[in-house]
């Protein structure tokens, strides 16, 4: 039997045919189209969702259901000792709050990470947790590491309208005030727990610039220094991917020492932000990798 | 009769004489304006800081000494000034009273030092001193000084009559310093001011009768003056519960409607209520209105002569008010922000962008250094940013910034509307204050502006042969297009602005554009730059019928 296998849910990005070649399992987050339900990644393509969503279709997320979670966790421990969950964010979703509630009943077997991320960051904190598991770090100490963790990452994302964000109502007052009478492109940033207004631009142009600047200022500042030795660089875009590889461009030129990742936003994130949304991320190596 | 010095009184008058001349000719001084704009405004902004000086000199009588008077002529002038030539005027002044306030009476000698230090004074507050200005007439008349000084010259009227030669003199060769000028045909409007205030002044010292009169009040105001008779009786006061919440373009629609018969219009709104408050000769008109939008309530109505009315303390906000308002109450902000503009559509954009405090002012009236101090004091932060918006105000910014003592003041140079609207968006919350004024520094270079006006006399610049009535589009490094016909001008301006790599060009429109024109000119600049989005707002702004800008 082998011994810890790692778990996440389809808002990390890694997509099904993705998950075999990192090692990784996928729990799709399951949300709803005009009240019908369908699984990111299973039931429901990317293109068919943004079709979906520009014809202003009643879209939902939801949580998955305890039933699906805990199905797959005893299905997952029929070949593993331990099981690493990786869920996103639980300051963006309850799904953290409610795995660790059903994680009680299994005498420590399934640990449920903590660790306040999304998208690319939680994505790299999979890739990390295979590597660790391989190592020989057993679940408990692997979900220390990662919540240990938990602050040195930090994501800009400039959307291409708030609409959807009012629309869902997933924004913060602050948030909400940027841009009534001009149309601007709103900068978010999510530090740790929650999405925030971080600065707003008037053209993509400014915005990307100053998700550059933002990103180069917390790795001098806060990550100790631009290097690519302890910092990873991610990248991430909805919808449009001609855009996001011109911004890769732009991105690899202020940092050319850096191996970028650039995914797809997942659908349940993509929901929330509309299409057109651009995001830069950067997160620090594992020491215990390194 | 030959004086060999001057003393307290006779330099008072001196100097109010010349403030008088200076006011007689203002719009003389108006006229030179480079740019045939119809805010040519360098004589009655001289004018106006020299004339806030001298009502303070004028206030002190004859017993004053000369500490005294040079402080009423170096605050008053530093604090009154507006526009460039005004605060250069100011610092001026403020060097040659530097010089001479330990002194009882003024001679060759300290005059001559006073003129070197009021030019190096005035040099030091210019960050990039152009010749062929102001600056350069002054240095004309301190270094003829000089060398009269050096040859021994004993006679105060001879040494004043051939300095004021010397002006004259430096005046005529502006052209030949400043190409711009030249190709106007006029000589620079600042210097002639500074020669103008200097003649009057010589004129009193030669024994000329000039009226010195200082009038207790600004002869321009921005805000017209209280009347002791009311020419609109009865103040109206009320509330509506609104059936449906009001929009931006109502509200101003609204309050041009209640304009049109009173005065003192405020309308504010909120989702479910209108409160207005108007002085009115007929308050049936402001109810008949008020009705069509929700039931009314606090509704009251008082006649002026025979009820005490508390009028709200806009008045606070005219440049006539002496004492520093007090601070208002609430918690105080890391970062606030001022911008000068004018318009009512620009005004709230500012706000929308987090702006505390807008300045009335900018093209038509450049507020004074006073007028910022006092829009600091109300801004309950301890970094003020202020933007301009007009290379015109960016020196009286900065005077405020250095008056300042108990907040810290970022001027961020921005010289038009877009660039303090850029600069504004580009703020960024959690980013220390020099890193924000480092992006806004970067962001606003990378803004173009152009603003479409009138010509208001014939003339030629930048090669362009200009006729009066001729609409003209000017860019930030001069004028762009020139043409009999509007959306022309504006095709032609916005050609020399947008190039391969702009995304947005964004089109503020003035109060004597129509809403339905605002929307043709943005159609017409859709179909002929289709490589652009177009974004039109309301701008109201007065003389500009279009404030554009290309990102």
């Amino acid at each position: 039997m082998k011994k810890v296998a790692v778990l996440t849910d389809s808002n990390s990005g890694i997509t099904q045919s993705e998950a075999g070649s990192l090692g990784v399992s996928v729990l799709p987050m399951p949300f709803y189209i005009n009240e019908k339900e369908y699984f990111e990644d299973i039931t429901l393509t990317q293109e068919q969702f943004y079709e979906a969503l520009k014809g202003d279709a009643d879209i939902h997320t939801s949580q998955p259901s305890p039933e699906q979670v805990m199905k797959l966790w005893d299905r997952m421990l029929e070949d593993y000792e331990e099981i690493v969950y990786i869920p996103m964010s639980s300051g963006l979703s309850g799904s953290c709050q409610s795995a660790r509630m059903l994680a009680e009943d299994y005498e420590g077997r399934v640990q449920v990470v903590n660790d306040q991320r999304i998208s690319v960051t939680q994505r790299q904190h999979c890739i990390d947790a295979v590597a660790l598991a391989e190592k020989g770090f057993g679940a408990a100490e692997i979900r220390e590491i990662l919540e240990r963790e938990k602050y040195s990452s930090s994501i800009y994302i400039m959307l291409d309208t708030l609409y959807y964000l009012r629309k869902g109502g997933r924004i913060t007052p602050a948030a909400a005030a940027i841009g009534t009478m001009l149309r601007l492109k709103p900068v978010l940033t999510i530090q740790g727990e929650k999405l925030d207004a971080f600065a707003k631009a008037r053209t993509s142009a400014q915005g990307k610039n100053m998700m550059i600047q933002a990103i180069r200022k917390d790795m001098e500042t806060r990550f100790g220094g631009i290097s690519p030795d302890r910092i990873n660089l991610e990248m991430a875009y909805t919808h449009d991917k001609e855009a996001a590889e011109s911004y890769k461009a732009e991105v690899q030129a202020a940092f050319p020492d850096f191996d970028i990742v650039l995914n797809p936003l997942s659908l349940s994130v993509s929901c929330h932000i509309g299409p057109g949304a651009l995001a830069v991320a950067c997160s620090c190596k594992i020491p215990e990798l390194m | 009769m030959s004086v060999s010095q001057i003393d307290t009184a006779l330099l008072g008058r001196m100097f109010l004489a010349g403030a008088k001349n200076l006011e007689k000719n203002k719009d003389l001084i108006n006229e030179l304006n480079v740019f045939p704009v119809p805010d040519g405004d360098t004589g009655t902004n001289m004018t106006m800081t020299i004339m806030s000086a001298a009502r303070d000199v004028a206030g002190l009588g004859d017993s004053a000494d000369m500490k005294t008077l040079c402080k009423a002529i170096s605050s008053g002038s530093l604090r009154g000034a507006r526009g460039n030539s005004g605060v250069i005027l100011s610092q001026l002044l403020r060097g040659f009273t530097r010089r001479i306030k330990e002194e009882s009476v003024l001679t060759i000698p300290v005059i001559t030092e006073a003129f070197a230090k009021a030019v190096e004074t005035a040099y030091k507050a210019v960050m990039v001193p152009k010749e062929g200005t102001i600056l350069t007439v002054a240095r004309g008349i301190s270094e003829k000084a000089r060398d009269l000084n050096e040859d021994g010259c004993m006679d105060l009227e001879v040494f004043l009559t051939e300095c004021l030669k010397q002006g004259e003199l430096t005046l005529e060769q502006t052209p030949e310093m400043l190409p711009v000028l030249k190709q106007a045909g006029v000589v620079d409007s600042g210097g002639k001011g500074l020669v103008m205030a200097l003649a009057g002044a010589i004129d009193l010292f030669l024994g000329k009768e000039v009226d010195l009169t200082i009038s207790d009040t600004p002869t321009e105001t921005p805000q017209e003056e209280e009347e002791p008779v009311y020419a609109n009786l009865y103040c109206v006061a009320l509330s509506v519960a609104l059936e449906k919440p009001f929009r931006l373009k109502q509200e101003l629609d609204l309050r041009a409607y209640l304009e049109s018969f009173g005065e003192r219009v405020k309308v504010t709104s909120t989702e479910e209520t209108l409160t207005i408050h108007t002085d009115t000769n007929d308050p049936g008109m402001v109810l008949q209105k008020a009705l069509t939008y929700g039931e009314l309530y606090n509704v009251s109505v008082k006649n002026q002569k025979v009820e005490k009315v508390e009028h709200e303390k806009d008045e606070e906000e005219t440049f006539t008010q002496k004492a520093p308002a007090p601070e208002p109450e609430g918690p105080v902000k890391p970062v606030g922000f001022i911008a000068v503009s004018v318009g009512d559509g620009l005004a709230e954009i500012f706000r929308s962008l987090g702006v505390d405090y807008v300045i009335e002012g900018g093209q038509t009236m450049n507020p004074s250094t006073e007028d910022i101090l006092n829009a600091i004091s109300k801004v309950r932060a301890q970094t003020v940013f202020v933007l301009p918006n007009n290379k015109n105000i960016i020196l009286a910014a900065n005077q405020a910034a250095e008056l300042t003592t108990d907040k810290t003041v970022l001027v961020i140079p921005t010289k038009t509307i877009p660039q303090g609207i850029t600069a504004a968006i580009n703020f960024v919350p959690d980013n220390t204050n020099d890193e924000n004024e480092q992006a806004m520094m970067a962001e606003i270079q990378r803004v173009r502006s152009g603003e479409i006006t009138y010509a208001v006399r014939d003339t030629m610049i930048d090669d362009k042969t200009i006729e009066k009535g001729d609409y003209m589009g000017i860019g930030d490094k001069g004028i762009l297009a020139v043409d009999k016909d509007l959306t022309e001008t504006v095709k032609g301006m916005l050609a020399e602005m947008i190039d391969e790599s702009s995304e947005l060009v964004s089109v503020y429109y003035g109060c004597d554009v129509t809403e339905e024109d605002a929307n043709a000119m943005a159609d017409c600049i859709r179909t002929q730059f289709p490589g652009v989005d177009v974004e039109l707002q309301m701008g109201g702004q007065p003389i500009y019928y279009y404030i554009m800008s290309v990102e």
